[in-house]
């Protein structure tokens, strides 16, 4: 059971993303709804995972994924994005950003990118 | 996954991101250059993206996502949209709404205009293809310097302080909620009653407790009304954007500036002050603001400023609604009184100007001279004043030839307490608010006097009409004995006579809004609950005649 951070602007994407977790037995333990929310529930919580939106205000979860990388250089961050924001999705892996997802989300492709994300820390 | 669910918070979270749309695009049509506002308008259309998308609304998605595109391209070119780009934006924006709607009411909705989606990915394909990155850069540049982007410099972005956390709670549960704040309320005071006799010596624990109760009581009641209102902003929001409407298809240009939004009034008086503020900005629109050439001439601006504002005095709030076009033509007005009736033409010579600019809120009077598409359609000035002055307030314009004209509504905070008078009707009792009773007086029946269907009574030398109520609320007409109670009560400037069976006296009640089944009888202003666990009526007396 990992203990997951959840961040993304939208309550609807929030509340989909913790269903599908808590379904697998994870718990969600924080959820933010800013860039700058995460960094500052990252720094209190230290989830085992964060799902991260990558279109947030204040701070975007490009910039959210460097600096919790700077903070935790083994941090799992896993990226939530949108079809076409493949070159987006590239910088947040260069910053260290393990793996992403796609919307709309596909529950089983949430699970199992989680799951790699846990078994196999870099 | 629970898809009914995810509708509902779908319908709720892109409703307040159309709104956060609609204000950006206002802001960006104040100030093109505005990054901020089309960062804004980026990931609020991205996310109803990803919310349509998720639940397969592939229509909204995909009006959404040429929406975000051209956010996109206006965020990396930095190239400020022009008045056309803008217009197509506020098109998108309604189209969505619609979808949504129709979402809303359980339907499926269908694919937006393919002119409206291909002018909006046309366009950005016409700018979107830089021959080379070099020219593409010079470009950029070019427009980049007069209007830099400020959005993530400096630290007051990061600083900002984040509003407090909030809770979505349903309204009706809300409302079950308030309603039994209402019951506790109402017991509480009977317990009080009947104990009364119980407080002696022995019993003082009974009476402290009691004391305490009322205290607490007293704080869960003005707790329970707090939670009852709700920021003026809810209905002040769609203002600016209807009055931008309103004035392009009238070749008109206009700007609404709102003051005061933040004031937070009962829910109940909010909902039923949205129809008037909408009609007052039409009004202000159609009749008030001039067309961009005659503002030139007459050394205006050409764009019509409308200001709406609003205060709290005591109990009170004022809200004003301002615009700096033409003015009221009180000639006009006159002319038009006359024509209908509402003034003797040997009374019209006289009258004060203040006194004629009042003649705007008589029924039948309206001084447009055609009727126009949007103003003069059902809603008139008079519906506005019967609708403010049942909820207790009362309006006034003030108009200057060629400077404008103020129209100021003053509404009570809160309806939830009041003081009622209690008449029995047969088996039931009903209550009219004690604001509205002038005097109680018994008369003998032979004095009411009846010619066809109608009844007059004589008081104070003035022929009132005599009205009964049990009749006005469709129940059988009152049987009347020896004498009658009359309730004298001023409706709509006129005085006229009540009868009902009996009077049960006063109480100040506890008024709960009227259940949904029940909100289209415009008689009926809210209810309360008995001691004995019956429903009563509050009548609004402004509309049982």
């Amino acid at each position: 059971m990992a203990r997951v951070l959840v961040a993304d602007d939208a309550s609807f994407m929030r509340q989909m993303i913790r269903e599908i977790v808590e379904a697998e037995g994870h718990e969600v333990v924080g959820e933010a709804s800013d860039g700058d929310e995460v960094v500052e529930e990252f720094k209190r919580l230290s989830p085992d995972v964060v799902t991260m939106d990558i279109v947030m205000p204040r701070r975007s979860g490009i910039d959210a994924v460097k600096t919790i990388m700077e903070l935790q250089p083994d941090a799992q961050v896993v990226m939530c994005s949108a079809l076409g924001q493949e070159s987006l999705v590239q910088e947040a892996m260069d910053a260290g950003a393990r793996d992403f997802i796609v919307k709309p989300f596909k529950p089983d492709a949430v699970i199992a990118t989680i799951q790699k994300v846990l078994e196999k820390p870099e | 996954m629970d898809l009914a669910k995810y509708r509902t918070i779908f319908i709720e979270e892109s409703t307040e991101h159309f709104a956060e749309i609609s204000r950006a695009l206002l802001d960006l049509e104040k100030d093109p250059a505005d990054s901020e506002a089309i960062d804004t308008l980026f990931r609020m259309a991205h996310s109803i993206k990803g919310m349509a998308a998720s639940l397969d609304y592939a229509p909204i998605a995909e009006l959404a996502h040429r929406l975000e595109d051209r956010m996109q391209e206006a965020r990396e070119s930095g190239r400020v949209p022009d008045g056309e780009s803008l217009s197509l934006f506020f098109q998108g924006l309604t189209a969505l709404e619609a979808m949504v709607e129709v979402v809303k009411e359980g339907g499926w909705p269908e694919a937006a205009a393919p002119a409206l989606l291909a002018a909006l990915s046309s366009r950005s394909g016409d700018h979107a293809r830089p021959t080379a990155p070099a020219a593409a850069e010079a470009t950029r540049t070019a427009v980049r310097e007069p209007a830099p982007r400020v959005a993530f410099e400096g630290p007051a972005e990061v600083t900002t302080p984040r509003p407090p956390p909030t809770v979505r709670v349903r309204t009706e549960t809300l409302d079950r909620f308030l309603s039994t704040v209402g019951e506790v309320i109402l017991n509480t005071s009977q317990v009080r009653t009947s104990a009364s006799g119980f407080e002696t010596k022995r019993n003082a624990a009974l009476g402290e407790g009691l004391d305490r109760m009322d205290r607490v009581v007293g704080e869960l009641q003005r707790r329970a009304l707090e939670l009852r209102t709700t920021q003026l902003l809810r209905i002040v929001e769609p203002l600016p954007r209807a009055a931008r409407e309103i004035a392009e298809r009238a070749g008109k240009r206009v700007e609404v500036e709102i003051d005061g939004a933040e004031l937070e009034i009962d829910r109940s008086i909010l909902d039923r002050l949205s129809d008037p503020l909408v009609h007052l900005l039409r009004n202000a629109v159609d009749h008030g603001i001039e067309l961009p050439e005659a503002r030139r001439a007459a050394g205006k601006p050409e764009v019509g400023h409308i200001a709406i504002t609003a205060h709290r005095e005591k109990d009170n709030v004022h809200i004003s609604v301002r615009d700096d076009g033409a003015g009221l033509d009180l000639a006009g007005v006159l002319a038009r009184a006359v024509e209908a009736g509402v003034l003797h033409p040997d009374l019209a010579d006289d009258l004060p100007p203040d006194a004629i600019a009042a003649l705007v809120f008589e029924p039948g009077l309206s001084t447009a001279r055609s009727v126009s598409e949007v103003s003069g359609r059902g809603v008139g000035m008079d519906a506005v004043r019967v609708t403010i002055e049942s909820l207790g307030g009362s309006i006034e314009l003030v108009s200057e030839r060629g400077e404008g004209t103020v129209t100021s509504l003053v509404v009570p905070i809160t309806a939830a307490v009041q003081r009622v008078l209690m008449l029995g009707l047969a088996d039931e009792i009903v209550a009219l608010p004690i604001s509205k009773v002038e005097r109680i007086l018994e008369v003998q029946a032979e004095r009411i006097e009846r010619s066809g269907s109608d009844a007059f009574v004589l008081i104070d030398d003035e022929l009132l009409p005599v009205i009964d109520l049990a009749e006005r609320v469709g129940m059988a007409a009152t049987q009347t004995g020896s004498s009658v109670s009359l309730v004298l009560t001023e409706i709509r400037g006129d005085r006229l006579a009540l009868v009902s069976e009996r009077i049960v006296g006063q109480q100040q009640i506890y008024v709960k809004p009227l259940p949904e089944l029940l909100s289209g009888v415009r008689s009926l202003a809210g209810l309360t609950i008995l001691g004995d666990g019956r429903p009563m009526f509050l009548l609004d007396p402004n509309q049982i005649v």
